[in-house]
């Protein structure tokens, strides 16, 4: 590597986020993956289908979302007195014993949190697919990434489950259709999510000078 | 192999353009707008801060009931321990083992890790950077898994509210646990990873 060269070319060059070691750019074909030869951490990604594919998962995953939230998706009988709950149910049901900042962590790691990124992405992707220059397309393009760690649908799933052996020893418990949903929400949203590379996203944002 | 910072360079956190960045000042990335930092700013404090909360909070999380059964009359509290127990004397122990992990061993094993990541980097060490790089990963990795007893109990309380017969109500313990659960999120997310490899030898400010 001549000492100059990153300097003058940095547009060749990437620093891992995590040891800060220079690297040439690879040069990735679809669906391939570069890790830092240092640290190991994930370097670079070329995700199959492009922002085609993105954009067609990020809808299917609001047609979900949609499905997941409006109907129950666990049912429980006891004594004769049917019991149901919804996604937002859960939260609200911790609202009304009082606990009212443990109900937004759950609102926000099970609903708000999956929208938003969702909503979010959809919205960068509209702006960048066709062109158009959408208001703080920055801004959302950064807080996707920011979103990310909190939308805890797949803990959620487990917890699902774990209701479901400890209540079934006291009542009879059965599965709602938006666990079906929710359960293809899961699947598309990890999709969603390797193939959604910002590096790629942000150079297209400055090349079409949106 | 040659960091960024001994070009004057730095990555953008946000968009990754690699940009000059004077050392200990910050720039504005001409791509997306961020302000970019040669390292995280104030991480080492930050992440103590955030740490040393959720260890404060980790005791009450494990001895305060996290919800109350009420059945025909009478109530039941039950620690995130009990839960444990609960799914292991009913012979659900694959859950139970996946409950004990993501609950009690992943918060304290996250604590550990993190303490020793930040003494580390703060005696310079140069000892195992690619082991300790894994461990940091691991830790961001596996976090929120711990939120899992959380949803649990909202759901229990949600589903469970037969009037007089039972009854789930969330108890104190679940408040303090799930702040031990965001606190070292916030913990791990307020660490730079890059520290790990700076070197004894330079003199530069690591907070840059
Ligand atoms: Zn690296
Ligand atoms: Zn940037």
């Amino acid at each position: 590597m001549n000492d100059l060269e990153p300097v003058q070319r940095p547009e060749r060059y990437l620093a891992c986020r995590e040891c800060d070691g220079l690297q040439r750019l690879p040069q990735l074909a679809p669906g391939q993956r570069a890790r830092c030869p240092r640290c190991g951490a994930r370097l670079a990604r070329n995700p199959v289908g492009g922002l085609d594919r993105l954009f067609a998962l990020n809808v299917t995953a609001l047609l979900l979302l949609v499905l997941a939230n409006a109907f129950p998706f666990m049912m429980m009988e006891m004594q004769g007195r049917l019991q149901s709950t919804t996604l937002i149910g859960a939260s609200a049901a911790l609202y009304q014993a009082g606990m009212g900042e443990l109900a937004v962590a759950v609102l926000i790691a099970t609903v708000v949190g999956p929208a938003l990124i969702v909503v979010s992405m959809l919205y960068v992707l509209t702006g960048l697919r066709f062109g158009w220059r959408a208001p703080l397309l920055r801004t959302v393009l950064t807080w996707i990434s920011h979103l990310v760690p909190w939308s805890m649908l797949d803990v959620f799933m487990l917890g699902v489950l774990v209701a479901f052996v400890k209540l079934e020893g006291m009542a009879e418990v059965v599965i709602g259709p938006a666990l079906y949903a929710f359960l293809a929400l899961i699947l598309v949203s990890a999709a969603s999510l390797s193939a959604f590379e910002p590096r790629l996203l942000w150079e297209k944002l400055a090349r079409e000078k949106l | 192999m040659q960091r960024a910072r001994d070009f004057g360079m730095t990555s953008c956190h946000t968009c990754e353009l690699l940009l000059r960045v004077p050392s200990h000042r910050h720039t504005h990335c001409p791509r997306c707008g961020a302000k970019v930092h040669v390292r995280k700013r104030n991480s080492i404090g930050a992440t103590w801060a955030f740490l040393l909360a959720a260890m404060l909070m980790y005791l009450p999380a494990n001895l305060l009931p996290v919800m109350t059964t009420v059945y025909l009359g009478s109530g039941q509290p039950d620690t995130i321990m009990s839960g444990v127990i609960y799914l292991f004397i009913n012979g659900e122990w694959p859950l139970a083992l996946i409950v004990f992990v993501a609950s009690i061993l992943i918060p304290l094993l996250k604590m550990i890790a993190l303490t020793y990541l930040l003494i580390s980097v703060q005696r310079r060490s140069s000892f195992q950077h690619r082991q300790r790089a894994r461990l940091y990963r691991i830790t961001e990795l596996v976090g929120r898994w711990s939120m899992v007893d959380i949803f649990v109990v909202a759901l229990l309380v949600a589903l469970v509210q037969v009037g007089s017969i039972a009854s789930v109500y969330p108890g104190a313990g679940a408040r303090a646990f799930a702040a031990v659960v965001i606190l070292t999120m916030l913990a791990v997310m307020s660490f730079d990873p890059r520290l790990i490899w700076d070197e004894k030898k330079e003199t530069g400010d690591r907070n840059g």
